[in-house]
């Protein structure tokens, strides 16, 4: 029997959104903090911590989000962690965040001019107190424009935990057109549903750009 | 005790050794172009040196090298009887004791002249903020800025930006500072007042090694010039000397250049 397209079907769909807000949020959490490390590894003058993690990025980068997924989700079962999605998603999409980050934060720790390095170097200042007071204040000011635009991205790139069975707003919308056959209703709302939280980050994004190009103008 | 050396001045202990740097045989490569060949020099406590030469001749990187913002590949260093080798060993003590301006200044642009001021000292010395504060504000009303304290850099005139860049390092409280051609990214009418700050430190007795090409200033303060050319040390002499007889035709070259781009109204009077 196929069931109609009614307004608990919507409701079901809509419920599902907090998933996909859930699981963006812990893949840009764990992503922030694993980007931040690998950020400040591959910006360090240690050769081989700077060849670990350009191979990380390297090949997070250029490898689909997808397999990022599969990977993870059957490895982990390999390995005997046992076969759990959420999990699985969370794991794989902060690896994946992680790479892209770093590589963003590198590009804005290494547009701050060296002369910033230098002075507080010959201050004394170790590494550490360099980094933390002198040049990440400076580059997160860069950061924040497309960190935000990575962010639209991640929110996006969520939708393929779907394949692994996470349920959220993409799996979500699967489960009731396999119900009422109605795809083109439901995917208009799930794509309406990651246009609403997608745009207004978009949007953002652009408003901080700009607000950084009026900043830095020279 | 030990003998109080004579040229002690006030600025340091009696105890303090009595040669502030002394280098010997240091080389310095960037890749396969040797920017320092061999260099030899000694600068004692108290005594201002000025190094000239033209560009690319290694000076800065000879006083990039006294710090440690440049490693060296042979040879050895010691500031203030600590031992820099090749090793990068002692670093950061060496570090905390010699201060460093820049040419183009480098000030945190996200922080006040204040906050500029007591970083180092709180972070790295470990000195109480409220502490810090009152040093910082002390220095500054030396270089003749106190009421800018709460000013961002990019408020400030370049003038004003490198005397708090000359406060910012005092705060440390240096044995030793490095002036590496603090007045060649300013406007002209500014060069005066960060030279005019520069000599009242000289006057104060810091020990200073600055590379500038105010000849009228290295008259007025040096103990010694000294002129480099192709990362070698050609000449080291009393400014009169230098100035009046270099024994050297690199020297003399140099000389002659310098002296038709900064023409002294006056060739009795220095030119500062």
């Amino acid at each position: 029997m196929i069931r109609a397209f009614g307004w608990n079907e919507v409701l079901f769909i809509v419920m599902a959104l907090r998933w996909t807000l859930a699981l963006s949020a812990i893949a840009f959490v764990g992503g922030g903090i694993g980007g931040l490390a690998v950020a400040l590894a591959r910006t360090s003058s240690i050769t081989w911590l700077r060849l670990i993690t350009t191979g990380f990025i390297r090949l997070f980068q250029g490898t689909p989000l997808l397999m990022q997924l599969f990977l993870v989700y059957f490895g982990m079962s390999i390995l005997g962690l046992g076969i759990d999605p959420w999990t699985a998603a969370a794991a794989a999409l902060s690896l994946h965040a992680a790479a892209f980050l770093a590589e963003i934060w590198r590009g804005c720790i290494e547009a701050i001019p060296p002369g910033q390095t230098e002075a507080a170097t010959a201050l004394g200042l170790p590494w550490g107190t360099r980094m933390r007071y002198v040049i990440l204040p400076q580059a997160t000011k860069i950061a924040v424009a497309p960190t935000v635009g990575f962010l639209v991205q991640l929110v996006k790139g969520t939708s393929l935990a779907a394949i692994i069975g996470f349920t959220e707003l993409t799996r979500s919308g699967q489960i009731i057109n396999n119900a009422t056959f109605q795809p083109f209703l439901v995917f208009s709302l799930v794509a309406g549903l990651y246009f609403v939280i997608c745009w207004p980050l978009s949007f953002l994004a652009t408003r901080l750009e700009r607000r950084l190009a009026r900043a830095t103008a020279r | 005790m030990t003998a109080v050396d004579e040229r002690t001045e006030p600025l340091n202990g009696p105890a303090a050794p009595s040669i502030a740097v002394r280098m010997e045989g240091v080389n310095k490569w960037f890749g396969t172009f040797q920017a320092l060949n061999g260099i030899d020099l000694t600068v004692k406590r108290g005594e201002k040196i000025v190094v000239c030469g033209p560009s690319g001749s290694g000076k800065s990187t000879l006083i990039r090298c006294i710090n440690q913002l440049e490693a060296i590949q042979a040879g050895k260093i010691v500031v203030d009887d600590i031992e820099l080798g090749t090793g990068g060993k002692n670093v950061h003590r060496v570090r905390r004791e010699v201060g460093m301006v820049f040419q183009s200044f480098n000030l945190f642009p996200h922080m006040t002249v204040l906050e500029n001021c007591i970083l180092a000292p709180t972070k790295v010395r470990g000195i109480a903020k409220a502490e810090a504060i009152a040093t910082a504000r002390k220095y500054l009303a030396r270089v003749h800025i106190p009421e800018q304290a709460d000013k961002y850099p990019a408020q400030l005139s370049g003038g004003q930006q490198q005397r708090v860049a000359i406060a910012r390092a005092l705060c440390m409280n240096p044995k030793i500072m490095l002036f590496d051609e603090p007045t060649s990214a300013l406007d002209p009418e500014m060069v005066q007042e960060v030279l005019d700050t520069m000599i009242d430190l000289a006057e104060e007795g810091m020990t200073m090694v600055c590379v500038t090409h105010e000849m009228g200033f290295a008259r007025r303060v040096a103990d010694r010039v000294v002129f480099m050319d192709r990362g070698e040390i050609v000449e080291i002499a009393p400014p009169e000397e230098f100035f009046e007889h270099p024994h050297h035709e690199r020297a003399r070259v140099f000389l002659g250049q310098i002296q038709r781009t900064h023409k002294p109204a006056d060739p009795a009077t220095p030119t500062i």
